[in-house]
C-alpha cells in the first residue's frame, strides 16, 4: 500500500498532463485553452514536488534543526517557484491576447481567430 | 588551473536586460529617436561584451564562470555555471549582431504606438545570450521561457491586424507546451541524477543506460525541436513568422529557431553521448528521418506560398531540417557542419527578410501578385534578393556551401546515405521560390503571379505612408548580411576555430574538463577540404533545378500542359495545406503525435 501511495503523485502528474493536452486539442474557447495550458503546467508542479519529497523529511530550513536531519529537497521547490512565475507571465500574456482577439472579432473561438492558413 | 573569462559573461545578459528595464521605464518621456539611439547603443554594447568573450574563449581557451562565486565542491556543482566556449559565445555574438541590424532597420518603424519594440528586443537579446552561454539545464529552461515570452509579445506587436493575434496565440500555446515538456524532462533527469548542471548530469549518467533518462531525453529533444520547428512540431512557425514585424522575423528565423537545434546538440553531447554511444547510428537515423520529413514537407510548402514572409518562414523550416540532417550526420564534423550552416543561413535568411521588409515599406504590399513588376526601380534590392536565392541553394559564393560540404563529409564517415539528395531537394525548392518571387517582382517576367488564401490576407505596411522613400538604414542591414555571408566564404580561416570548438563540444570528456578542471583536451578531427568540389557541383545542380522550376512557373502559359511542373507544385498539395490549419488544438495534436513517434522510435531502437 505505501508503494501505491508514494507513486500516486506521479500518476496525478501524468493525469494532469494528459488532461491539459486533451483540453488544448479539443478546445473551442480561447479562455478554456489558456486554462488547459495552466492545468498542463500544474502537472510539472506535481512532478517536481513529488521528486523532492522525502518520507519523514521536514522543511529544509536549518535555522532551528540540525543539519543532519532528513529534509525534503529544496532545489525542486525553488524550481517550482520559478515555474509558477513563468506560468503567471504566460497566462497573463495569453489572456491579454484573448481580450484583444475579442475586441477585434467579437469572438473567443479558435476557429474564428484563424485567418492565415494553408 | 581554472581560467577565468576576460569579463563576466553575466554582463552579456545583464546589460541588455537592464537597458530594457530602463528603456521600458522611461519610454513615455523619450522621443522616438532617443529610443532608437539608446536601443541600438545597448545592443552594440552587448555586441562588444560578447565579442570580448568570444575573443577570450578562442585565444585563451574555454572557461567557466560560477555566478556569485559558488564554485563546485568536488564534482558537485552548487551554483550556476556559465560556460564560455567559442560556439556558445559565437552564437551570442551572432544574436547581438542581428539584433543591432534589426534595430537599425526598425529606425522610424511603426511601433504599436506604445514604444514596446526596443525593450522587448533587448529582453529577447538577453535571453538568447543567456541561452547560448549557460551550462545549467534549468537555467537553459529559464532562458528558453524568457526568450519565448519576449518572442510572443514581439510577434503580436501589430495588434491592429487579426493575423498577428492568431500567429502569436498559436506560437504561445505550442511553445509553452514545449517548455513544459522540457521542464518535465529536466525534472525526470534531476530525479535520476540529482543534478542540474549539464556537466554533472553527464558525469552522473556516464555509460549508464537508464530507461527514465531515455524518456527524459525524448521529452527534452521534442521540446527543443519544437523551437527548432522540426516536423511535425513546426506548424506554429509559419503562422508566427508571417505576421511578426520584419526586424523581429530576422531574429526569429536567423537565430531563435536554430537555438533549438543548438540546445539539442548541447544536451546530446554533454549529457547523453556516452550513454547512447552503442546506439549512435540508430539515433542518427531517427534524427535524419525527422530531418528528411521536415525538408520535404517544408520545401514543397515553401514553393506553394505567395505571401513573401510566409514563404521565407517555410524556407526557414526547410533549412532547419537541413541543419538537423547535418547534426544527424554525427560526430564533431556533423556538429561543425551544422554550426557553419547555421551562421551562414542566419545572414542569408536575415538579409532576405530585411528585403521583404524593404518591399513592404516601398511597395506597401507583401504578396507576390500585388508586387508583380512593381520593384523594377530597385536594382540593389534585386541583386541582393537573387544573391539570397543563390545562398539558399548553398551555391558559391556564400558560406552555406562550406556547411553543406562538411555535412556531406560527415555523412560519408558515418555511412549515412541520402544526405546529398536532401540538400539538393531542399536547396532547389527554397531557392526556386525566392527566384520566382524575384523574377515576378523585380523583373516583371511572365504574365502575373498565382496566389493563395493566406497571401490574399496580406499584411498592412509597417511604416508611415509619407515615408515611402528608401533610406540608407533600409538597405545597409540586408547588404551587410549578404556581404558577411560572402566574407565568411572568402576568408574561411574561422573554420579552424569552429572545428576545434565543435570537437571540444562533441566530446563529453572535453566538456567535463572545461567545466571542472579547466584543462584543455587536445582533439583532432578529419578535414573536409576535399569535399568542397563535390559540394560545388551539387549546389550548382540544386541552383539549376531551382532556376528551371522557377522559370517553368513564371512562363507557365508558354509551356505545353505536361511541362507546367512549376505551376503544379505552386498550387500546393491539399493535405499539406490542410495540415497548416491555423487552429492551436491541431498543432498541439501534431506535437503529441510527434512526441509519440519520437518516443517509440527511441524506445524501440535505443534500448539496451
Amino acid at each position: 500500500m505505501p508503494g501505491v501511495l508514494h507513486s500516486l503523485p506521479y500518476f496525478v502528474a501524468a493525469w494532469l498532463l494528459l488532461c491539459g493536452l486533451y483540453g488544448l486539442v479539443t478546445s473551442k474557447h480561447l479562455v478554456h485553452a489558456v486554462v488547459c495550458l495552466a492545468i498542463l503546467q500544474s502537472s510539472t508542479y506535481m512532478l517536481l514536488l513529488a521528486i523532492g519529497y522525502r518520507v519523514g523529511g521536514s522543511a529544509p530550513i536549518f535555522a532551528d534543526i540540525s543539519t543532519s536531519k532528513l529534509v525534503v529537497d529544496p532545489v525542486v521547490q525553488a524550481l517550482m517557484l520559478t515555474d509558477v512565475v513563468v506560468e503567471a507571465v504566460v497566462v497573463a500574456l495569453l489572456l491579454a491576447m484573448v481580450v484583444k482577439a475579442h475586441e477585434k472579432s467579437g469572438s473567443v473561438s479558435p476557429n474564428d481567430l484563424r485567418t492565415l492558413r494553408g | 588551473m581554472m581560467t577565468n573569462p576576460p569579463i563576466s559573461p553575466a554582463l552579456a545578459v545583464a546589460v541588455p536586460l537592464l537597458s530594457a528595464a530602463i528603456l521600458a521605464a522611461v519610454r513615455k518621456w523619450l522621443p522616438r529617436v532617443a529610443m532608437d539611439v539608446l536601443g541600438l547603443l545597448a545592443s552594440l554594447g552587448t555586441l562588444a561584451i560578447t565579442s570580448i568573450l568570444l575573443y577570450g574563449s578562442v585565444y585563451h581557451g574555454a572557461s567557466v564562470y560560477w555566478l556569485g562565486g559558488w564554485w563546485p565542491r568536488g564534482s558537485t556543482a552548487i551554483g550556476i555555471g556559465m560556460v564560455v566556449e567559442p560556439i556558445g559565445a559565437g552564437l551570442a555574438v551572432l544574436a547581438a549582431l542581428l539584433t543591432s541590424l534589426a534595430l537599425l532597420f526598425s529606425w522610424r518603424f511603426v511601433d504599436s504606438g506604445q514604444k514596446h519594440l526596443h525593450p522587448l528586443m533587448l529582453i529577447f537579446l538577453a535571453a538568447m545570450c543567456g541561452f547560448s552561454l549557460t551550462g545549467d539545464l534549468f537555467n537553459l529552461f529559464v532562458f528558453f521561457e524568457l526568450m519565448s515570452i519576449a518572442a510572443f509579445a514581439l510577434c503580436g506587436l501589430k495588434t491592429e491586424e487579426p493575423a498577428p493575434l492568431q500567429g502569436s496565440f498559436n506560437f504561445a500555446i505550442t511553445n509553452s507546451v514545449a517548455g513544459f515538456i522540457v521542464l518535465t524532462g529536466i525534472a525526470l533527469l534531476y530525479s535520476v541524477t540529482g543534478a542540474l548542471n549539464m556537466a554533472q548530469i553527464g558525469l552522473s549518467i556516464g555509460h549508464r543506460h537508464d530507461p527514465l533518462a531515455l524518456f527524459a531525453c525524448t521529452l527534452l529533444f521534442c521540446g527543443f525541436l519544437t523551437k527548432a520547428a522540426i516536423a511535425p512540431f513546426h506548424l506554429w512557425l509559419p503562422d508566427a513568422h508571417a505576421v511578426a514585424p520584419t526586424p523581429v522575423c530576422v531574429l526569429f528565423s536567423g537565430l531563435m529557431v536554430e537555438l533549438g537545434l543548438y540546445a539539442v546538440a548541447r544536451i546530446y553531447y554533454a549529457i547523453f553521448a556516452q550513454s547512447f554511444a552503442p546506439h549512435a547510428y540508430a539515433l542518427h537515423v531517427i534524427l535524419f528521418a525527422f530531418a528528411v520529413a521536415t525538408v520535404l514537407l517544408a520545401g514543397f510548402m515553401c514553393y506553394a506560398e505567395h505571401h513573401l514572409k510566409r514563404m521565407l518562414a517555410f524556407s526557414t523550416v526547410c533549412h532547419s531540417g537541413l541543419m538537423l540532417a547535418a547534426l544527424a550526420a554525427g560526430g564533431p564534423l556533423g556538429l561543425a557542419a551544422m554550426m557553419t550552416y547555421l551562421v551562414a543561413h542566419a545572414f542569408v535568411k536575415g538579409g532576405l527578410f530585411f528585403l521583404s521588409g524593404v518591399l513592404l515599406h516601398n511597395q506597401r504590399s507583401i504578396t507576390e501578385r500585388e508586387l508583380f513588376a512593381t520593384a523594377r526601380h530597385l536594382p540593389w534590392a534585386a541583386a541582393l534578393w537573387i544573391l539570397g536565392a543563390i545562398g539558399l541553394a548553398a551555391a558559391p559564393p556564400l558560406a552555406l556551401l562550406l556547411g553543406e560540404s562538411a555535412a556531406e563529409r560527415a555523412a560519408e564517415l558515418s555511412h549515412l546515405h541520402g544526405l546529398s539528395a536532401i540538400f539538393i531537394i531542399g536547396g532547389a525548392l527554397t531557392s526556386a521560390a525566392v527566384l520566382r518571387v524575384g523574377m515576378h517582382a523585380f523583373f516583371g517576367w511572365g504574365d502575373g503571379a498565382l496566389s493563395d488564401r493566406s497571401a490574399e490576407i496580406g499584411e498592412l505596411p509597417e511604416t508611415d505612408p509619407e515615408h515611402r522613400r528608401l533610406r540608407a538604414y533600409h538597405l545597409i542591414p540586408p547588404a551587410l548580411c549578404m556581404l558577411l555571408a560572402i566574407a565568411l566564404f572568402a576568408y574561411p580561416h574561422w573554420l579552424h576555430i569552429l572545428r576545434d570548438a565543435a570537437a571540444a563540444m562533441a566530446s563529453q570528456p572535453a566538456y567535463l574538463h572545461t567545466s571542472y578542471t579547466g584543462r584543455h583536451v587536445a582533439l583532432t578531427q578529419p578535414s573536409w577540404r576535399e569535399a568542397i568540389p563535390g559540394a560545388v557541383t551539387r549546389s550548382l545542380l540544386a541552383l539549376i533545378l531551382g532556376l528551371l522550376l522557377a522559370l517553368s512557373s513564371v512562363f507557365r502559359n508558354r509551356l505545353p500542359r505536361h511541362l507546367r511542373v512549376g505551376a503544379f507544385v505552386e498550387r500546393g498539395f491539399h493535405p499539406l495545406r490542410e495540415m497548416q490549419s491555423g487552429h492551436p488544438g491541431d498543432y498541439v495534436l501534431w506535437m503529441t503525435v510527434g512526441i509519440a513517434a519520437f518516443g517509440s522510435a527511441f524506445m524501440l531502437f535505443l534500448r539496451r
